[in-house]
């Protein structure tokens, strides 16, 4: 099962590149997306999708990455296109209501910046190991030990928080099956029913974390973990190809913000 | 040596007495299985072994190191391993080889000796296959065989294992106890907690653990040769044994304290005098 930030083994150009290059562009690449107007904004997506397909990132991964986000997917498009004063484009094509197409096309491009937000994110955690993203993300935080900000903790709080996610979630399956087997069903209880359930699957959950939290200390006490700064196996290395990804990337940029102010 | 000299431990708040003047000595590249019903203080034992719980009496000297002195916690804990009934509770990293590397991490070697004991451990745990993989999507058997993989990074004198092969089906059990095999071979001393009678009389000696004390302590063939005391427990004898009493009920002149099929066979062959081809 696929679960949205989920590494997966391959061996495209992405996979191998350094995480601290690939976090940095994305994180530039999404503050690009958001800035330029929307034709730029749509090519980039592209360009965007194109890398994703040549790093083998399946249609289907996308869409397992976007259905916790359908809804709200769906909700953006609809304020857009629900209340935008733009004008009118059929009167009478939607139970009557005055579908404007500026609200259409704009609601068009918010979805699709949004998208391309997911897929860039999509792409870095499925190309990058956990293991790479906190070695880069230890990087970039490192002169904030400066300020006695605790880098190696906080990594090792994301590292335990990824671990625990797929845990949670089988906990979760768990409780349901078991609530199932002992002819649980929630769609025939009212709502007051349904609440009750519904903290109890909280709660069980929460309990089930506290358990695994305590079983986890102990077994990171026993390979002798201890606050403060540890060493890493990652390699962090720039090579050759991440010099010609940034370059190439660089020319990207610069093409696409002459094409934005074209648009201007 | 792991020298345990009358050690005490009391759970609190509940002021449950785990362990009640617990002596004995553990030697290196011994293979040691402890046995005996639930509650009886197995899991809190071999926590005592690397200073995961500190005793409320009594004193544990690792390595010439005692436990309760926090100076050595850390040698200690890197001379003896420690792996857990649930593997889902040890694995800390997302991949294979991020979770083998958690103890090299933490003992701050350099990325290229970690990288070095990373691919080493995975070798002597027999998963270099599963180099890479997410741990989500490993068997509960492969999983086990990470959390020994991580265990061996820290390269150990002892580990410790709590049921390693609880829950699996009977290939991927032998696969872990082949394992468990070869490296009491390579010298590193195994201590084995099981439920499973016919795993224990592998081991070269067996405690048996009731109500916090050590009620047994001997070879397999002295222990399960004892089967009043051990019935007295609640404990089971290995399938063999029980076959070899109940042949002998039968009125065959079988010995009792057998315990390995190979044994059994011979004895069975010596009955019937040489085979003819």
């Amino acid at each position: 099962m696929y679960y949205t930030g989920s590494f997966i083994k391959g061996q495209s150009l992405l996979h191998h590149l350094d995480p601290r290059l690939k976090l940095a562009l994305t994180a530039c690449l999404s503050i690009f997306i958001l800035w330029v107007k929307p034709p730029v904004a749509f090519i980039t997506g592209i360009v965007l999708f194109c890398a994703a397909a040549a790093s083998g990132l399946s249609l289907r991964t996308i869409t397992e990455a976007l259905k916790p986000l359908l809804f709200f997917i769906i909700l953006i498009f609809l304020v857009h296109i629900l209340f935008n004063e733009g004008e009118a484009w059929n009167k009478n094509s939607f139970f009557g209501l005055s579908l404007p197409c500026a609200g259409l096309r704009e609601g068009f491009f918010v979805v699709w910046r949004f998208l391309c937000l997911i897929v860039a994110a999509v792409l870095l955690t499925m190309t990058t190991t956990p293991s790479q993203m906190i070695a880069a993300l230890k990087y970039f935080l490192r002169p904030l030990t400066w300020l006695r900000l605790p880098v190696d903790d906080i990594a090792v709080m994301i590292m335990l928080a990824l671990r625990l996610m797929p845990i949670l979630l089988a906990e979760k399956e768990r409780i349901e099956i078991a609530q199932k087997a002992r002819a649980y069903n929630l769609c025939r209880s009212g709502f007051f029913t349904r609440i009750k359930a519904f903290l109890s699957l909280i709660l069980n959950i929460l309990l089930g974390a506290s358990r695994h939290a305590d079983e986890l200390t102990l077994a990171m006490d026993a390979r002798n973990y201890q606050r403060g700064e540890r060493t890493s196996w990652v390699e962090l290395k720039i090579t050759l190809p991440d010099y010609l990804v940034l370059i190439f990337f660089g020319i990207l940029i610069v093409i696409f913000v002459a094409l934005n102010s074209h648009f201007g | 040596m792991i020298i345990l000299e009358n050690v005490y431990y009391k759970y609190e708040p509940e002021g449950i007495d785990a362990l009640r003047g617990v002596s004995l000595q553990i030697k290196e590249g011994e293979h040691l299985a402890i046995i005996g019903p639930n509650g009886c203080g197995k899991t809190t034992l071999i926590r005592h072994l690397n200073a995961l719980l500190l005793p409320s009496g009594g004193k544990i000297m690792v390595g010439g190191w005692n436990t309760s002195d926090p100076k050595h916690q850390a040698d200690i804990r890197s001379l003896v391993g420690m792996v857990f009934q649930n593997p889902d509770s040890q694995i800390v990293g997302m991949t294979v080889e991020e979770d083998t590397a958690f103890g090299p991490e933490n003992l701050r070697l350099p990325t290229v000796e970690i990288r070095n004991r990373v691919a080493e451990s995975l070798s002597r745990a027999g998963i270099s296959g599963l180099s890479g993989r997410n741990i989500e999507s490993l068997s509960g058997g492969e999983k086990r065989l990470v959390a020994i993989a991580g265990v061996l990074a820290m390269r150990p004198r002892y580990i410790a294992l709590d049921e390693p092969t609880a829950f699996l089906d009977p290939a991927a059990a032998k696969r872990i106890l082949n394992i468990i095999d070869k490296l009491n071979e390579e010298g590193v001393g195994i201590i084995h907690i099981t439920h499973n009678m016919a795993e224990a009389a592998l081991s070269q000696r067996i405690i048996v653990m009731n109500e916090g004390r050590v009620y047994m302590d001997g070879t397999a063939r002295e222990i399960f040769g004892k089967v009043e005391m051990l019935q007295k427990i609640g404990m089971q004898l290995p399938q063999i044994t029980e076959l070899m009493i109940k042949l002998k009920v039968s009125g065959l002149p079988m010995r009792t304290d057998i315990v390995r099929i190979e044994d059994a066979v011979e004895q069975i062959i010596s009955l019937k005098g040489p085979m003819k081809d």
